[in-house]
């Protein structure tokens, strides 16, 4: 274990900062003294609402999702050995996007739109299930094009939900699609699904590494292939489905950070799955910072922010690989 | 523009009678209930004392608070309330869809006016979960717009020059409507969007200005707020006049695609009108000018 605590004691630094940067910044400027009364309990009651109230949620709603995305595109990526997996694949952004939408479009309150993604999300989980289970032998090839059929099935439905919405909730309907973090309302739910899957995860690790190489190799390894994969497969779907119901389908994250993490730090599951937790909430938190005071008092969809983060980042790394 | 002025003089004159106001109010106990109006939410909105910093979530809040007396008493507004001259002046709270929390809160508004179907309503609840005063508005008829004028009016403690422009407005449309409305009946199609082609079905203010200047909205059936309609439709109903916004104040261009339709009776007879859309879009007191616009058009269309 020596060899995998550096790195992941400079994510974890780096995520911290994040969260500082994500708590000490914003629209309204709070002097670093202001800042340290309010974190220790005292300072102005406005200040105290700004950092208590609507950054600090929203920091941890970042953190939470950020590492949920990563962590849950890791897993996807060793479920179905390949590289272009993301949480969002197998359709379940499509079926929490149709939840939400219908809920907007009939014109229910943000908890019940929130309710509406997840049952959404898991419908989605259990129709892909169902239909690659189906009858006789099942491989990850069959899983992925049946989640990608579903997804377009909803694409198709958001698609018409978007045409026949009333024009004023076009907008919302946007945002909800492109992810914002200003819908994060409690970020415990996804902390807590974060923290238990990274620790059910890593000591599945060495069995995950074997997998990722194929399923025979891990069959004679005595890998019990079959209910691993549908593990993985359904605490995938849960991870991605908190993040989406917490702040929408916000992309990018769960894609590439997996990636950006072997690229420099080798794949190794029992040190990627949490560096992905952590590199995953620090990308996320970071760029929420970005969307919510680069053209403030404008706010920017975050997704926007962790592609333009993300892209040339990934880039450079992909770039110094080869080399 | 002349309205304009002569709101923000009733702005500056309620401002300073409220100034004088105020040492006395603070000697009288508040009763429970005196400050109190029902949002368009059907929520009851209560202050203690006349809202002083007001934080304005759409362009037509703005407009109407501004009518209301209260111009003076907006602390801050959205991205593009542009009207009247004086809230381009104003600090911004993000856009109408984008609210920024923080620039909100920093205000430390009295009275948020908010627009219950223009803004997020998630974060609409959470300035409710942090106790911030809330009027949620929602003018859906021409008569909403005097009753919010005079029910804002009284939150921000201007409930005479309120009164005034409420009464106005009323009166206003009530000659136009006693001018035009038991005229020939002109059938007419009016297009909000023109890429898809867009309109309004009978429930959206627009069509009530229609029916107060004598007119029919061909397309009032739809079942539709704003439906999407193609050519075709337009060409089957052919519409005895085609009145439309565009994408500016002045920019009639939409108009231009239906010159081709030499089956349009609107075509053939010239009727192709344009009313500049922040008149009658906006369901704000300025819905009085598009409305006596598009009585003097659809006028022209009778002749």
């Amino acid at each position: 274990m020596r060899r995998l605590a550096p790195p992941l004691l400079i994510l974890a630094a780096v995520a911290m900062a994040a969260l500082a940067l994500a708590v000490g910044i914003g629209s309204v400027p709070i002097p670093p003294a202001a800042l340290w009364a309010v974190l220790t309990g005292s300072g102005e009651p406005l200040h105290q609402t700004l950092v208590l109230e609507l950054r600090a949620p929203r920091a941890l709603a970042a953190l939470a999702v950020g590492g949920l995305l990563a962590v849950a595109g890791a897993l996807m990526q060793v479920l179905l050995r390949n590289p272009l997996a993301d949480p969002y694949v197998l359709g379940l952004s499509g079926g929490a996007a149709v939840g939400a939408l219908a809920a907007m479009l009939l014109g229910l309150g943000s908890a019940l739109v929130s309710g509406a993604a997840f049952a959404g999300a898991l419908l989605s989980t259990l129709l892909v299930f169902g239909l690659a289970h189906g009858t006789g032998s099942w491989t990850p090839t069959r899983l992925l094009l049946t989640g990608v059929v579903v997804a377009s099935g909803w694409s198709a439905l958001v698609t018409f939900m978007l045409a026949v919405g009333p024009t004023r909730q076009l907008p919302g309907m946007l945002y909800w699609l492109m992810g914002d973090l200003a819908y994060a309302r409690s970020p415990w739910w996804a902390l807590a699904a974060l923290a238990a899957a990274v620790a059910v995860a890593v000591p599945l690790g060495r069995s995950l590494n074997v997998l990722a190489r194929g399923p025979l190799q891990a069959a004679a390894l005595g890998v019990a292939v079959r209910p691993l994969e549908w593990g993985i497969y359904v605490a995938a779907s849960v991870l991605t489905a908190v993040a989406v119901t917490t702040a929408g389908s916000i992309g990018f994250v769960g894609l590439v950070v997996p990636h950006m993490l072997r690229l420099v730090l080798g794949n190794d599951q029992r040190l990627i799955l949490p560096a992905a937790a952590l590199a995953g909430g620090a990308l996320l938190t970071l760029a929420d910072v970005l969307a919510r005071t680069l053209i403030a008092p404008e706010q920017l969809p975050v997704g926007v922010i962790t592609a333009m983060l993300g892209v040339p980042l990934f880039l450079y790394l992909l770039h110094r690989s080869r080399g | 523009m002349a309205r304009g002025r002569a709101a923000g003089l009733r702005a500056a004159l309620a401002g300073s009678l409220a100034a004088l106001a105020l040492p006395l109010g603070a000697l009288v106990p508040a009763h429970a209930g005196e400050r109190c109006v029902e949002d368009d939410a059907g929520a009851t909105v209560c202050l203690d004392e006349p809202a002083e910093r007001i934080v304005a979530l759409s362009p037509g809040a703005v407009e109407l608070l501004f009518a209301a007396g209260a111009g003076d008493r907006v602390a801050a507004a959205v991205s593009h309330a542009d009207y009247p001259p004086e809230a381009a002046e104003l600090p911004r709270v993000g856009s109408y869809d984008r609210l920024d929390m923080e620039a909100i809160l920093a205000q430390r508004p009295d009275l948020v006016v908010g627009w219950s179907s223009g803004n997020p309503s998630n974060q609409l609840e959470r300035l409710d979960a942090l106790e911030v005063p809330l009027y949620r508005s929602e003018p859906r008829e021409l008569s909403d717009i005097p009753a919010t004028l005079e029910r804002l009016g009284r939150l921000a403690g201007t409930a005479e020059a309120a009164a005034r422009a409420a009464a106005d407005f009323r009166a206003e449309v009530d000659e136009l409507a006693a001018t035009y409305a038991d005229r020939e009946p002109v059938r007419v199609f009016y297009q909000i969007w023109a890429d898809p082609v867009m309109t309004v079905n009978d429930e959206q203010i627009i069509s009530e200005s229609i029916r107060v200047c004598g007119g029919e909205n061909v397309f009032g059936d739809l079942e539709r707020l704003t439906p999407r309609l193609d050519e075709e439709a337009v060409l089957a109903a052919d519409p005895e006049a085609i009145v439309s916004g565009g994408m500016g104040e002045a920019d009639d261009s939409w108009l231009d695609a239906w010159r081709r339709y030499d089956s349009l009776q609107a075509v053939r007879a010239g009727n192709l009108f344009f009313v500049p859309p922040s008149t009658l879009q906006r369901p704000t007191p300025r819905l009085l000018e598009g409305t006596a616009e598009l009585c003097r058009k659809l006028e022209q269309a009778r002749r």
